[in-house]
């Protein structure tokens, strides 16, 4: 089982990062401008990939970090759990500049040589700052493991509630 | 799956004769039952810390005689042992290739483990033969299952080299992980009984394996980690047990435990 955990560490993102970020949050504030109550759900496809190494382990738990690129951009953080020989689960946390995203995936684990690969499914029910309301069910979650030095990439897409 | 081996060649076995005295059973003779017995351990037996695991079983009949051919096996595996950082089995071994060339023709870095086991033909004479070289690599995952082949290179009383395929699947309790290996028939003499499995010791684990990677352009040897101890120990040690199904269909069974290491001492500044 592979959790990706975003973390509520913040780093730099790139320029295009920002402005991404700042564009959505236009668009947001834009979308929510009928009145403090009321705020129209917007969606978004989420097309989102991370490249990630590994900072440290303890059991069968693996916690990396790096960057996303994509829809979202900033950092990522994985809280990966090998919960059984073909099981992972896994927290993702994203940090863009303007909030964060936090998603939980489950996934079959295939070990295969030198390389092994996950592929599930995982839901975004956490959120903060422009994505306080963020919610999705259901994304497509995917990615490979290195194994001989746990380097991670994962790529996750669907729909996104905002 | 009933897999025959390659072309037996066979040493000087005065088959005929001892056979049809192997089959004069008398009439009133009860059926022998199977029995197994199994053993584990884990080298070095420490929570939490890569390990290799040995297992060895053996298999008689309660007549003391030795058993029809083996065609599976399980071994389950305790509930807590850790793969997740294990780099064994770095590279794989394609099975048509492990047939062809043996090991030799395997990456070194798809090497898991290695043993030994006994075997007897089923002629009467009551001994057994060695053989000498099991090795374990890993194979392409199956169903997104690790796999584990076993190459075994028999040389007397037969000569013949063979792939034994092991799925790692999930299991459930008391138990995290089962290795469920398939058991190909060992022929004996043309139309002959197959040879039967007596002893089978085998690990797996990073016990005399060396790996090689690429640094700097150049290949460095370095030790694979393992599969790691739980880190915690049941109260009764951690739990293997063991499932044999033999050619005529009958069943035998095993269990074994590896006791709870002592606990690390502390030293108190």
């Amino acid at each position: 089982m592979i959790v990706l955990r975003i973390r509520a560490h913040r780093s730099l993102a790139g320029a295009a990062g920002l402005l991404g970020a700042a564009a959505c949050a236009l668009a947001l504030n834009t979308g929510g401008a009928s009145g403090a109550t009321a705020v129209a759900a917007r969606t978004i496809t989420l097309n989102e990939s991370g490249r990630l190494h590994l900072t440290s382990h303890h059991g069968f738990h693996l916690n990396e970090q790096g960057t996303a690129s994509g829809t979202i951009k900033g950092s990522i953080y994985i809280h990966l759990t090998v919960s059984s020989t073909n099981r992972v689960t896994a927290e993702v946390s994203i940090y863009p500049s303007n909030g964060s995203l936090t998603g939980y995936g489950t996934a079959n684990y295939r070990s295969n040589g030198g390389q092994a690969t996950f592929s599930g499914t995982m839901s975004i029910s956490r959120g903060s700052g422009h994505y306080a309301h963020a919610h999705a069910s259901r994304l497509s979650f995917s990615g490979t493991i290195q194994r001989s030095n746990d380097a991670t990439t994962v790529h996750v897409s669907g729909p996104l509630s905002l | 799956m009933r897999r025959r081996a390659l072309a037996a060649i066979l040493t000087a076995l005065a088959a005929p004769a001892a056979y049809a005295s192997a089959g004069a059973a008398p009439a009133v003779a009860a059926p022998a039952i199977e029995q197994a017995s199994l053993h584990a351990s884990f080298t070095p037996n420490r929570l939490g810390v890569s390990t290799t695991i040995a297992f060895g079983f053996h298999l008689q009949t309660t007549d003391g005689l030795a058993p029809p051919p083996l065609t599976s096996i399980v071994l389950h595996m305790p509930a807590g042992m850790n793969y997740t950082l294990t780099t064994l089995g770095l590279a794989i071994c394609q099975p048509a290739v492990l047939q062809a060339q043996g090991v030799k023709g395997c990456p070194p870095n798809s090497r898991v483990g290695s043993g030994n086991a006994l075997v007897e033909v089923p002629f009467g004479t009551g001994s057994g033969h060695e053989i000498p070289e099991i090795q374990a690599v890993a194979g392409p995952s199956h169903n997104g299952n690790m796999v584990v082949l076993f190459y075994a290179n028999g040389q007397t009383p037969v000569s013949a080299q063979l792939v034994f395929t092991g799925e790692v699947l999930p299991d459930s309790g008391a138990f995290g992980s089962q290795l469920a290996t398939a058991v190909p028939l060992i022929p004996s003499v043309p139309n002959g009984p197959d040879v039967s499995i007596v002893d089978v010791n085998t690990t797996i684990g990073p016990a005399q394996l060396t790996y090689y990677k690429h640094v700097h352009g150049r290949l460095r040897p370095f030790h694979p980690l393992g599969i790691g101890v739980p880190e915690r120990c049941p109260h009764r040690g951690f739990p293997f047990s063991a499932a044999f199904v033999f050619q005529d269909g009958s069943t035998a069974s095993a269990a074994t435990t590896v006791p709870c290491p002592p606990p690390v001492k502390h030293r108190h500044k």
